[in-house]
């Protein structure tokens, strides 16, 4: 049998398979190089910049282990736009795999503007963090509603002739509702999910364990719950469907696929086995052809009621 | 096939440009220490080929074989100090069983192996013509001081270690109390250093006023300290230090990738205007202690 294709279209972003790194898990992608090949894989999303530098939240504990699964309240700390640019992207390019670079802003206008700076770039796509959880303003403020969302990606849509690819809080009611927005104001695929917001608290002092208060939740505990969100979504738009939520090994990717995505993303796994995604690209290639299935596509949202 | 069972891969991090490697080390000493504490000693010859005192490593506590099963807890990797280098190709950790991660790593026995990435981090600096080098440490803070006074004794400073605890059960070493005379720990002056411990139940005073005391009588040339145990210690030392003697400090925070990539483990550090952020993992954990912003610093 000739090896499975695995290749995925992101609007005009072609991947030669769908395994991607998730935003903000391995910062611009320099510190991680070398303990494993991320050039194999479909996609490096970088982490989320802003137009200004942030310095992100407050010292004092930025990250909680809690049961399967952490708590980060990073707060965006990014270099922001302009040293991206420069400083960071072209390491990352040196990959040899698509970099997605990831936005996110505080107004509508911030987000285009850095669309713009980024459409002669060589990223290959770009993420609109519409989700953060661990910023007061902008963030998941345009995440939770469905109108603002929009009105996000339609001003990206308009700044850009990349692809984009809207990244989905799952702190909503309706979190199809958001992601048909967003395929509406022309995003090429929708991302899902960003973290759970949460809270861990230390019974002694009685104060929250992270610094920040709050933060957001990943791990495998979210995983069914992510699972759940992105078939919701999948089956409420036509464009790929990106998945998300602690996939740890080819078993969990599949099961997002066989939910309805397109491609998937690693996440926090990579802190405990740094080719993570590497061995979930090789797991699912096993799948497919120990299940002599040809085409990854052919699985995609598969799943049967 | 899991990545932890290739040969080590040189990472970008570390000092030098040299590592971080990714290897699968094996157990090969496991004793449990007085109190709470534990020694393991890891074969790791890539890392104990270019460790510098101070640096540390990170360690996924479940066995390398089942990386591939996001477990329900020790979910991220630990960081533990390099303790020591025990050649020809050894890397020593000494650790207080505090939580999942340390009793995990406590139950391990020779022949085992650990998924392991380092070295990581900048480690003490030191050099040639320090003539005596103050080392103090609180508590478990004692961890890396052994193969810091193996460099320094090495490069032949007078080495001074001021020691302190709450109790005698709260350091991974052995207190020999004299009738007449100071504690000491006997491991540790073997290596080269001029021992003095204190514990608060004890002796029923703090290592800082320990310090305090004793800085007069450092030469006002060519005399550095250097100091790892808690930050209420830390922060009282750089006061102490401030204008008299230059004084690098040991920072702990919680960590999630290790490398400096998710901005989880930052401290406030000075610069021009106002504060910025390092990472203990990748700056760290070892900086001058002027260079910290102590107000901003949470205890
Ligand atoms: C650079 C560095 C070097 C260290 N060296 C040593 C050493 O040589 N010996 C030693 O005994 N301990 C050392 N520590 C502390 C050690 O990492 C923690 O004791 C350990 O992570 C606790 O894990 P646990 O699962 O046993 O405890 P738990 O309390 O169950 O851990 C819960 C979570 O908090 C984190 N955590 C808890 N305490 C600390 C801490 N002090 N620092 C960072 N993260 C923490 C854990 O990593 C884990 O994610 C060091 C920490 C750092 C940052
Ligand atoms: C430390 C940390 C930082 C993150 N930073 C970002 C970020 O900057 N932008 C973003 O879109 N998502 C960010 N995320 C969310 C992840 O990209 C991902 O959506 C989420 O963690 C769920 O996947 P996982 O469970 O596999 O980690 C971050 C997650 C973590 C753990
Ligand atoms: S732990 Fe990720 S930056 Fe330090």
């Amino acid at each position: 049998m000739t090896a499975p294709d695995t290749a995925v279209s992101i609007g005009s972003m072609s991947m030669k398979n769908p395994v991607m790194i998730a935003s903000g898990i391995f910062g611009y992608g320099d510190e991680f190089r070398g303990l494993a090949e991320y050039g194999e894989l479909g996609a490096l999303v970088l982490k989320t910049v802003t137009r200004q530098p942030r310095e992100g939240n407050p010292p004092g504990h930025r990250t909680v282990e809690t049961p399967a699964g952490m708590l980060n309240a990073i707060g965006l700390e990014n270099v922001g736009l302009e040293a991206f640019v420069r400083d960071k992207l072209p390491a990352a390019l040196e990959y040899g795999t698509n970099i997605v670079a990831s936005i996110a802003g505080e107004a509508v206008e911030e987000f285009a503007e850095c669309a713009r700076a980024l459409d002669g770039t060589g990223v290959a796509a770009i993420e609109i963090n519409i989700s953060c959880p661990n910023v007061k303003k902008g963030g998941m403020a345009f995440g939770v509603d469905a109108g603002a969302s929009a009105e996000v990606a339609a001003a990206v849509r308009a700044a850009t002739g990349k692809p984009i690819i809207a990244k989905l809080t799952p702190n909503v009611t309706d979190i199809a509702g958001v992601a048909v927005a967003c395929e509406r104001a022309g995003a090429d695929a929708v991302s899902l999910v960003n973290t759970f917001s949460a809270m861990a608290i230390d019974v002694e002092s009685r104060r929250p364990l992270l610094a920040a208060g709050s933060g957001g939740l990943s791990g495998p505990a979210i995983r069914p719950a992510a699972v759940y969100r992105v078939y919701q979504v999948a089956q409420a738009v036509e464009v790929p469907v990106i998945g998300m939520g602690v996939i740890w090994n080819a078993s969990d990717a599949l099961e997002f696929i066989i939910a309805g995505a397109s491609a998937v993303a690693v996440g926090t796994a990579l802190y405990a086995d740094p080719a993570a995604g590497n061995r979930v690209l090789n797991g699912i290639r096993d799948y497919l052809e120990s299940h002599s299935i040809a085409r990854l596509s052919d699985i995609v949202g598969s799943v049967e009621l | 096939m899991s990545q932890a069972q290739r040969r080590a891969e040189p990472g970008a991090g570390g000092s030098a440009g040299r590592g971080p490697f990714r290897l699968r080390a094996e157990v090969v000493e496991s004793e449990a220490l007085p109190a709470v504490h534990h020694r393991v000693v890891l074969r790791a010859p890539e890392i104990a080929a270019c460790a510098q005192p101070g640096q540390f490593v990170h360690i996924w506590c479940h066995p390398p074989a089942e990386i591939d099963r996001p477990p329900c807890d020790a979910l991220l990797r630990r960081p533990y100090s390099i303790s020591r280098l025990r050649p020809p190709d050894g890397v020593e950790i000494l650790l207080r069983v505090r939580g999942v991660g340390g009793r995990l790593l406590a139950a391990k026995t020779v022949g085992d192996a650990l998924d392991v990435i380092g070295p990581l981090g900048n480690g003490f600096r030191t050099w040639p013509d320090i003539g005596v080098a103050v080392v103090v440490a609180g508590g478990i803070g004692l961890a890396p001081v052994p193969a810091l006074i193996a460099r320094l004794a090495a490069s032949g400073a007078r080495v001074v270690l001021l020691a302190g605890a709450e109790t005698d059960e709260k350091i991974p070493f052995r207190v020999e109390r004299p009738r007449a005379g100071r504690a000491t720990l006997p491991e540790v002056a073997a290596l080269g250093a001029e021992v003095t411990f204190v514990s608060e139940s004890v002796e029923g005073i703090l290592i800082t006023e320990v310090v305090a005391l004793r800085l007069d009588e450092l030469p006002e040339e060519g005399s550095a300290m250097f100091a790892c145990g808690p930050r209420a210690m830390l922060k009282r030392l750089a006061e102490v230090a401030s204008g008299h003697i230059p004084l690098q400090v040991s920072l702990e925070e919680r960590m999630a990738c290790g490398l400096g990539a998710c901005r989880s483990c930052v401290v406030p550090v000075r610069c021009d205007n106002g504060t910025a952020y390092k990472t203990v993992c990748r700056d760290g954990p070892v900086f001058d202690a002027a260079e910290i912003d102590w107000e901003r610093l949470t205890p």
